[in-house]
C-alpha cells in the first residue's frame, strides 16, 4: 500500500488550469522529486497535499485514506518552505518546539525533540537566536529541522535550497539524501535543479504543462527521457538538437544532421518520411584523430566548465552543437581549428517532430 | 579596443555617523587590448565598486584609470567610451526592445539601415529576434538581460563592462550563449572586463580572472593557472565546482619518502623524486600544512586514505562521490558511471603532482605537485 | 559628504523655526491664555509678561464658572469623562471587528472584495454633514438620540475604516507561508490567528488604535448634533463657554488645554507608530 498517492488531481483557479488529472503513487519511505520549470505548478500541488488548499478535483490518500476532509493540522505532515518562513518572533528552539508542542508533548518530550534534530542539522549552537540573526544557511537548517522535529510520515520540502548559496547549497546536496533516509518518511522534494534532482531522488516525477509528463528513476529519465523537453531539462550543457527526416540509403535508415548521413536503429526504417529531432548529449559527441571518418565541424569558442570543457562546434552547413570533455583531457582544440566528430549511441535520441516524443531505438 | 590600466585605485565610502567602509585597496590591473577579463568574487568583496569607478558612476578615492593611455577617472561617464550592461537590466520602459539595442547607435548618429543591420545580428545570435517589437515590462528577466547585453554589446566602444551578464538566463540557453559571446567579443576585439560572483561564469568567459576578496586583489591570472596554481588558500577553494578538498597534514621526510600524515592513520607517502628536491627542502621546515586536493584527482581506487561512502550521486555526465575520511566530507569527481553504496569502505588515492600545499598560518600556497609556488 | 555650506544650514534653520512658529504659536497662546484672566487677555497691547492664576482650571474642575453677570454651572469634567468613554468604546468596537475583518480582505479572495472594502474607505471622505440630516432622523425614530450606544455606533463610520485600512496592510505583509507553516505543524486556524497572525500584526494594530482614537476624540459634528449636553464630549463641551454675557476666553483655553492634552501624549509616545501604521496605509492601498 503507498504511503501517499494522488489520483486524478486537478486545480484550477477559475478558468485558468494548474494540472489536470494527476496520478501518483510514492512507497513508504520512497524520495520522489517533483521537477519542473518556475510556474508549473509546485508549490501548489505541495499546498494540496497539505491541505491548506483545496483541489478542485481528485483525492488525495494518505496511507490509503482519502485525506480531502482532513483539516491540515491532522494530516501529521511536515513541510520546508523556499522562503524558510520562520516564525520571526520565536526564537529557533520555539520555531522546532511547534509540531512537538501542538502534539501535546511533554517539556522534556519537546526537549528532547528539539535537540535531537538540532543536532542532525548541526544548529545546536544557535538554537536561542532569533530568525533575523540567523544566516541564511542556518534558516533553512532550523526549517528543515521544524519540519522533521515531529517525525512526520510524510515530509514536503518546497525547493529548500533555493534561496541558499551556491557553496552551501552544493554541501547540503550530499548530506540530504543521508538526513531524509534516517528520517524514515516518504518525502516529496520540489526543485528546477536537474542535478538535484537526480543526486536526491528514488523517482522524478517532471511536471510540465500540467501534467506528470515522465514519472521514472533519474537513469531512465537520463537515459530514456520520454520527451524532447524531458531531454532539454536534464544535463548541462543542455542536449544538441537538429531537426531532420527519416530517409532510406541502401536499405538502411539514416537521416541528415549537420550535412553527414547519421546510420538510424533499424526500427525506424519503418517510418522513412517522417520528420524527426534528432538529439545528442555533449558528453556524448566524440573529438575524433584528424582524419578519421565522420562530421567535420570548427571550433568557434572554448568556455571550461568545472570539471568538464564545453565546445562550440558549427558544422559545414551551419548546425551549432556542443560538445563536453573532461577538463583533464589531454588535447583539448583550439578555437579557428577543425575537429572531426561522431556520436556515441548511448547518448543519442530520436523524437517525433510533431509530438516531441521519445522513438523508441 | 584600447588596454586598460588601473594604478593604486583606492576607494572609501565615507557617510556620516556611521563607519567608513574602505570597498577597494590599492587595487592594481592591466586589461590588455582585446582581452576579456573577469572580476570575481563574492558579495562585498569590492568588484561592484571597481566597476562603478571604471564606468564614472562613483569617484575615484585616490590613484588612477587610463584606458588607452587617456586617464578617465575624471572624466563623466559618457566622456569615457565606455559601453556597460547593469546587472539591473535597466532597459529603458517606453521603448521597445528593439529601440533600445539601437539606442546608442542612434545617439551616434550611424545611418539607419547600418543600426538595423547590426541590431538584427545582435538580436540573432542572442536569440531575441522574436522580441524586437515588445516593451520591456512583458518580456522575461532572461530576454531583459540578453537583450541589456546586446544594447552594450552592439556599440562600438573602448571598453565594455558587463555586471553579472548572464545569471538571469534560462539554464538551457547558457552554455551556447556562452560560447557565441565569448566568440564575438574575440571577433571584435573588445577589451571586455565582467564582474560576477559565479566562478563557473567566470571560467567559462574570460581570459584572465581577477580573483577579489575584502577589496584586495587575490590573484590575477588564466583559468587554468587558477586551478593548477592557486596563489592561496582563499583562492584555491573558491574557483572549482566541486570545490578543493582540504586537509591538515603534518609532514615529515625519512629515509627518501614524504610522508603526510592527514590524521586517523591516513598517511600519504611519495618518493622524494615525486616532489622534487626544493619542495622537498621546504616541508622538511614545516610542522604543518594544508593540503589541497581537486575533486577530479582524487580517485576511489587502491590507496592509502582510508573513508567510508557517504553518498554517490550520479548526474548525467558525471559522478560525485562524497566520503567521510575521518570526519571530514571529501568529493571525488568521476567521468564515468560509479555505483558505490552508502556506508561501504573504500580507499582513495592521489598523485603527487595533483598536491597543492599551502601554509596554515599564511595561506599562501607553498607547492603545486613538484613546483614551488 | 556633505555639500551643504554654512549659509545653507543657517538658512535651513531660519525656514525651520519660521514654519515652527507659524504652527505651534497658537498652541503656545491658548497655553498661556490659559493662566490668565479675561482682562489680561483681552488687554491692547497684549503681553507676554503677566502673573499666572489658576482660576480657570479651578472653574472647569469645581464646575462653577464666576463670571461678572454672576455665578453658571459648567460640567466640563463630564465632558472629558464623555470623550474618554466615547472614544475608548468606539476604538474597542471598531478592533473588535475591525481586526477579523481586515484579515478577511487580505487573506480571502472574495467577490467584491475590493468594492466593498473601498467602499468602506470612502466614509473616511465623506463629510459628516452629508448623513447627519438623514441620521438624526433616524436615531429619532430609533430612540438612540443622546445615547452612549447611539453615538458609539456612529463613531464606526470613523474608527473602522481607519482599522481596516491600516490593519489589512499588516496581514497582507505577513506571508501565507508562515500561517501555513503553523497550521501544517498541527494548530487550528484559530490557534493560528491568535498566535502568529495578530502578534505579528501587533505594530499595525497599535497604530491604527491609536489613530482612532485621536480622530474620534477630535470629532465634533457627530457629537453636536446627535447628543445633548451630558453626553457631550470635549469638542462640543467647549462651546458653553460662549455665554450671554460674554465669551470666556480663559475658561476656554483652560477646556482646550485639558482636551487636547491626552491625544497629544499619546501621539508624543507613540508617535514612531503613527508614522509606521500611516504609511503602511498609503503604500499598501
Amino acid at each position: 500500500m503507498s504511503q501517499l498517492a494522488l489520483k486524478s488531481l486537478s486545480k484550477s483557479y477559475g478558468a485558468f488550469k494548474v494540472f489536470d488529472g494527476l496520478n501518483l503513487d510514492a512507497g513508504s519511505g520512497e524520495i520522489v522529486v517533483i521537477f519542473g520549470g518556475s510556474g508549473t505548478g509546485k508549490t501548489i500541488l505541495l499546498r494540496l497535499i497539505a491541505g491548506v488548499e483545496e483541489p478542485t478535483a481528485g483525492t488525495i490518500e494518505l496511507d490509503g485514506h482519502d485525506v480531502s476532509d482532513i483539516a491540515p493540522e491532522h494530516r501529521n505532515v511536515g513541510m520546508a518552505f523556499q522562503n524558510f518562513a520562520l516564525f520571526p518572533h520565536m526564537s529557533a528552539a520555539e520555531n522546532i518546539a511547534t509540531p512537538l508542542k501542538a502534539q501535546g508533548k511533554s517539556a522534556d518530550a519537546v526537549r528532547a525533540g528539539i535537540d535531537r534534530v538540532a543536532k542532525l542539522l548541526k544548529i545546536d549552537h544557535v538554537l536561542g537566536h532569533a530568525p533575523r540573526e540567523l544566516s541564511n544557511g542556518q534558516k533553512q537548517r532550523t526549517a528543515l529541522a521544524r519540519a522533521l522535529a515531529a517525525e512526520p510520515r510524510i515530509l514536503l520540502l518546497d525547493d529548500p535550497l533555493r534561496n541558499v548559496d551556491a557553496k552551501l547549497r552544493f554541501e547540503m546536496r550530499l548530506e540530504l539524501p543521508r538526513l531524509l533516509r534516517q528520517s524514515g518518511a516518504t518525502v516529496l522534494y520540489v526543485t528546477q535543479d536537474y542535478k538535484e534532482a537526480m543526486a536526491l531522488a528514488d523517482r522524478i516525477a517532471v511536471l510540465a504543462d500540467g501534467k506528470f509528463v515522465q514519472v521514472a528513476t533519474p537513469e531512465d529519465i537520463y537515459l530514456k527521457p520520454a520527451t524532447l523537453g524531458v531531454a532539454r531539462l536534464f544535463g548541462d550543457p543542455a542536449i544538441n538538437t537538429a531537426k531532420t527526416v527519416i530517409e532510406m540509403k541502401n536499405g538502411m535508415a539514416s537521416a541528415k544532421v549537420g550535412g553527414r548521413d547519421i546510420p538510424l536503429p533499424a526500427s525506424l526504417a519503418a517510418a522513412a518520411g517522417r520528420g524527426i529531432t534528432f538529439g545528442v548529449r555533449p558528453e556524448a559527441v566524440n573529438i575524433l584523430s584528424p582524419g578519421s571518418d565522420g562530421l567535420t565541424a570548427s571550433v568557434v569558442a572554448v568556455t571550461p566548465l568545472n570539471e568538464r570543457t564545453v565546445l562550440l562546434l558549427q558544422s559545414p552547413d551551419g548546425w551549432e552543437f556542443l560538445a563536453s570533455l573532461p577538463a583533464s583531457s589531454t588535447s583539448i582544440p583550439e578555437p579557428e581549428t577543425d575537429v572531426v566528430v561522431d556520436f556515441d549511441p548511448s547518448g543519442t535520441h530520436f523524437f517525433d517532430s510533431q509530438s516531441d516524443e521519445r522513438l523508441h531505438g | 579596443m584600447a588596454e586598460l590600466v588601473l594604478s593604486k585605485v583606492d576607494k572609501i565610502y565615507r557617510s556620516r555617523g556611521k563607519k567608513s567602509v574602505h570597498a577597494v585597496k590599492a587595487f592594481d590591473l592591466t586589461v590588455k587590448a582585446g582581452e576579456i577579463v573577469a572580476l570575481l568574487g563574492s558579495s562585498g568583496c569590492g568588484k561592484t565598486s571597481t566597476l562603478r569607478m571604471i564606468a564614472g558612476f562613483e569617484d575615484v578615492t585616490s590613484g588612477t584609470i587610463t584606458l588607452g593611455g587617456r586617464e578617465i577617472h575624471t572624466l563623466a561617464p559618457s566622456a569615457r567610451g565606455v559601453a556597460m550592461a547593469f546587472e539591473a537590466y535597466s532597459l529603458y520602459p517606453p521603448l521597445t526592445i528593439g529601440e533600445n539595442i539601437a539606442f546608442a547607435l542612434k545617439a551616434a548618429k550611424l545611418p539607419v539601415s547600418e543600426a538595423d543591420a547590426k541590431v538584427k545580428d545582435i538580436a540573432r545570435m542572442l536569440e531575441i529576434s522574436d522580441i524586437l517589437g515588445k516593451y520591456p515590462s512583458s518580456v522575461s528577466g532572461g530576454q531583459q538581460q540578453r537583450a541589456s547585453l546586446g544594447r552594450a554589446l552592439v556599440r562600438s566602444a573602448d571598453l565594455y563592462l558587463l555586471d553579472e551578464p548572464m545569471g538571469q538566463l534560462e539554464p538551457q540557453l547558457r552554455a551556447v550563449l556562452r560560447g557565441r559571446i565569448k566568440h564575438y567579443l574575440r571577433e571584435h576585439k573588445c577589451t571586455t572586463i565582467l564582474v560576477t560572483h559565479d566562478q563557473t561564469e567566470a571560467n567559462a568567459l574570460a581570459d584572465r580572472i581577477a580573483v577579489m576578496e575584502d577589496g584586495m586583489l587575490q590573484q590575477y591570472a588564466t583559468p587554468a593557472e587558477l586551478k593548477a596554481r592557486p596563489a592561496n588558500l582563499f583562492t584555491g577553494t573558491f574557483i572549482g565546482e566541486p570545490p578543493m578538498n582540504i586537509f591538515d597534514a603534518t609532514p615529515s621526510i625519512a629515509s627518501g619518502e614524504v610522508r603526510f600524515d592527514l590524521g586517523n592513520g591516513n598517511v600519504l607517502t611519495y618518493n622524494v623524486s615525486e616532489l622534487s628536491d626544493t619542495v622537498t627542502a621546504l616541508i622538511a621546515k614545516m610542522p604543518q600544512l594544508v593540503i589541497g586536493i581537486r575533486p577530479h584527482a582524487l580517485h576511489v581506487a587502491e590507496g592509502p586514505i582510508r573513508a567510508t561512502i557517504m553518498s554517490c550521486q550520479w548526474l548525467g555526465d558525471q559522478t560525485h562521490v562524497a566520503a567521510d575520511v575521518g570526519g571530514k566530507t571529501a568529493v571525488s569527481v568521476a567521468h564515468d558511471r560509479v555505483d558505490l553504496s552508502p556506508g561501504s569502505d573504500v580507499s582513495l588515492s592521489v598523485s603527487a603532482a595533483d598536491l597543492h600545499l599551502f601554509d596554515p598560518s599564511t595561506g599562501h600556497a607553498i607547492a603545486h605537485g613538484s613546483d614551488m609556488a | 559628504m556633505d555639500h551643504t555650506s554654512t549659509f545653507e544650514k543657517a538658512l535651513r534653520g531660519v525656514l525651520i523655526t519660521l514654519v515652527l512658529i507659524f504652527f505651534l504659536f497658537p498652541i503656545l497662546w491658548i497655553f498661556l491664555m490659559s493662566f490668565q484672566t479675561n482682562e489680561t487677555i483681552l488687554r491692547i497691547p497684549p503681553s507676554l509678561v503677566f502673573t499666572p492664576i489658576f482660576d480657570n482650571y479651578w472653574a472647569l474642575v469645581t464646575g462653577e464658572l464666576r463670571t461678572a453677570a454672576g455665578s453658571l454651572q459648567l460640567d466640563f469634567m463630564k465632558n472629558l469623562w464623555n470623550s474618554v468613554l466615547l472614544s475608548v468604546c468606539s476604538v474597542a468596537l471598531s478592533l473588535l471587528f475591525g481586526v477579523p475583518a481586515a484579515y478577511a480582505f487580505a487573506r480571502f479572495k472574495f467577490r467584491l472584495g475590493e468594492d466593498i472594502a473601498f467602499t468602506l474607505l470612502s466614509f473616511r471622505f465623506a463629510p459628516p454633514l452629508l448623513v447627519l440630516l438623514p441620521l438624526s432622523l433616524y436615531f429619532k425614530s430609533l430612540g438612540l438620540t443622546n445615547t452612549y450606544v447611539g453615538l458609539i455606533w456612529v463613531y464606526q463610520l470613523i474608527c473602522l475604516p481607519l482599522i481596516l485600512w491600516i490593519v489589512r496592510g499588516y496581514f497582507e505583509d505577513i506571508s501565507p507561508d508562515i500561517e501555513y507553516a503553523y497550521r501544517i505543524s498541527g494548530n487550528s486556524w484559530w490557534k493560528t490567528f491568535l498566535k502568529i497572525s495578530l502578534p505579528l500584526a501587533r505594530p499595525g494594530i497599535a497604530a491604527a488604535g491609536l489613530l482612532a482614537f485621536i480622530f474620534a476624540w477630535n470629532n465634533f459634528v457627530f457629537a453636536l448634533i446627535l447628543a445633548s449636553a451630558d453626553k457631550q464630549p470635549v469638542t462640543v463641551g467647549a462651546l458653553a463657554f460662549v455665554t450671554a454675557s460674554g465669551i470666556q476666553y480663559g475658561q476656554i483655553a483652560a477646556a482646550i488645554i485639558l482636551s487636547i492634552t491626552p491625544t497629544l501624549l499619546l501621539a508624543l509616545y507613540a508617535q514612531r507608530y503613527l508614522v509606521e501604521g500611516l504609511s503602511m496605509g498609503a503604500v499598501k492601498g
